[in-house]
């Protein structure tokens, strides 16, 4: 159902949410998310802020564990009883809002660290990835630097080369650039889009409207914890049929097409 | 009044003696307190409950009694229970590094726990098992933010190792002491262990504060 109407070239499910419900204590964060993410996709999660946007990607990756419902990566249960966490998180990359850089290695250090511990490679190969990666990124410049000498549009770009490092089956961007000063932001969603472009599958936390429109090939609209809307960009954003989807927009300022005046009429 | 410097002089190989054993027990004691300290903290940030209260009843005691209780306890009760009898200066060790690990483990602690969660999720999004997150992204981190008061501790170590006197080790201040009751001259004898104890101390306390400085909080 949630796969429905889908154009492009979408490739067969990789990542799919059933009835997810995540509950901190009395808050309920996630009522029932159900969404899917097609090999080669592009999907972006939008809403408010406390919408559960960032809590279902940390339950995609078993950073937090469930209260009902189910995630299935690659056709596994990622939060059955015996599930690999480990396994899963090593094939989903992922970027956050803080960058989370290590602070105690240089940026060279920061992108061979997972290729090192987890897989098991050896320096000069680790370092050729990670020199390659840095390269991609527009950052070969700064390998021996640490991360606090870097701007944070800089950063962010290490971050990415960081999980591209794993050579992950999928990415998830958890608010990538909220973080991130007006002037940076620009260079860490070229990069992203140098990223769908070659066709890397990526679920994307993001306010960017500009970016949703123009990259993704599904968005999926959240509030207070449930989808209250998801289709293809040019249908959120031009007919959004949910009324909660367009005030939201317009809220954020989105001057499209049919919430024109919705917008005209603030 | 005259003094008598000269009886200084006369023992300055048992000064010197009782500096080297002072000098011995610190270094002793903090490179065994290091890793204990760091054993302590894990076990109080266990997922077990038993071991966490078992952890924090061991920190609880030795942080909450006086040092030289606990040095006269290991040396006096310890025998009478456990049948163990032990050198002096193995007495000692046992007292201070017990003590001195209980505030390294706190120490440890509180900059494992002062690392934020973003760090470690970070580090288990790669794949990372909890341990290479504690031991490759949250350790190191910790370590250079505590380094100023295990620092602290380090001085304050240096200093109540005079404690063990009470337990006839032969350190700077039992010689000191023993001097002292031998020849009855008690201004230069304590004057010389004070400048002793200054001279080796200061040092360290500069140390310590250029390592505040230089490892200052930033992030």
């Amino acid at each position: 159902m949630s796969g429905a109407g889908r154009v492009g070239a979408a490739g067969a499910p990789i990542l799919t949410f059933e009835g997810v419900v995540k509950r901190y204590g009395q808050l309920e964060a996630l009522r029932g998310v159900s969404c899917q993410v097609n090999r080669g996709e592009v999907v972006c999660l939008i809403g408010p802020s406390g919408s559960g946007k960032s809590t279902l990607l940390r339950c995609a990756n078993a950073l937090e564990t469930l209260e009902g419902g189910r995630i299935t990566f690659d056709g596994a249960d990622v939060h059955a009883a015996g599930a690999d966490a480990r396994r899963v998180r090593q094939r989903m990359g992922m970027v956050f809002q803080n960058f989370e850089l290590f602070p105690h290695l240089t940026v060279l250090r920061n992108v061979t660290i997972g290729p090192r511990t987890v897989l098991g490679l050896d320096r000069a190969a680790a370092d050729e990835r990670a020199r390659a990666l840095l390269a991609k990124v527009g950052l070969s410049d700064k390998a021996g630097q640490h991360p606090a000498a870097l701007s944070g549009g800089q950063q962010q770009r290490v971050a990415i080369a960081r999980a591209l490092a794993m050579e992950p089956a999928l990415m998830l961007f958890d608010e990538p650039t909220s973080a991130l000063d007006p002037e940076t932001i620009g260079e860490v969603l070229s990069v992203m889009k140098a990223l769908a472009d070659e066709g890397m599958t990526m679920v994307v936390v993001t306010h960017e409207m500009d970016f949703a429109k123009r990259v993704a090939d599904w968005v999926v609209v959240f509030d207070q914890g449930r989808v209250i809307e998801q289709g293809p960009p040019k249908q959120i954003f031009e007919a959004a049929t949910v009324q909660r989807t367009r005030e939201f927009l317009s809220h954020l300022g989105w001057h499209g097409e049919s919430i024109a005046e919705v917008a005209a009429s603030e | 009044m005259t003094f008598h410097w000269s009886v200084i002089w006369e023992h300055a190989d048992r000064f010197v003696a009782g500096a080297m054993l002072t000098i011995e027990l610190t270094v002793l004691t903090m490179l065994l307190s290091l890793p204990a300290g760091l054993i302590l903290a894990f076990l109080r940030l266990s997922r077990w409950r038993l071991i966490r209260i078992a952890a924090t009843a061991f920190v609880e005691l030795f942080r909450s009694t006086p040092l030289i209780l606990q040095i006269y306890w290991v040396y006096y009760v310890l025998p009478v229970f456990a049948d163990i009898r032990l050198p002096g200066l193995a007495t000692a060790l046992i007292g201070l590094v017990c003590n001195i690990s209980s505030y390294n483990s706190e120490t440890f602690r509180a900059g494992i726990v002062s690392i934020r969660r973003g760090q470690w999720n970070a580090g288990l999004a790669l794949g990372m098992t909890r341990g290479q997150a504690m031991w490759r992204i949250v350790l190191p981190q910790a370590a250079m933010r505590v380094l100023p008061a295990l620092a602290t501790t380090w001085v304050s170590l240096f200093k109540d190792t005079s404690l063990v006197s009470v337990i006839h080790v032969e350190d700077l201040s039992y010689v000191s002491l023993k001097i002292r009751t031998e020849t009855f001259v008690i201004l230069e004898v304590l004057t010389a262990m004070a400048a002793m104890y200054w001279f080796m101390g200061y040092p360290q306390a500069k140390l310590v504060d250029w390592v505040h400085r230089r490892f200052k909080v930033a992030e």
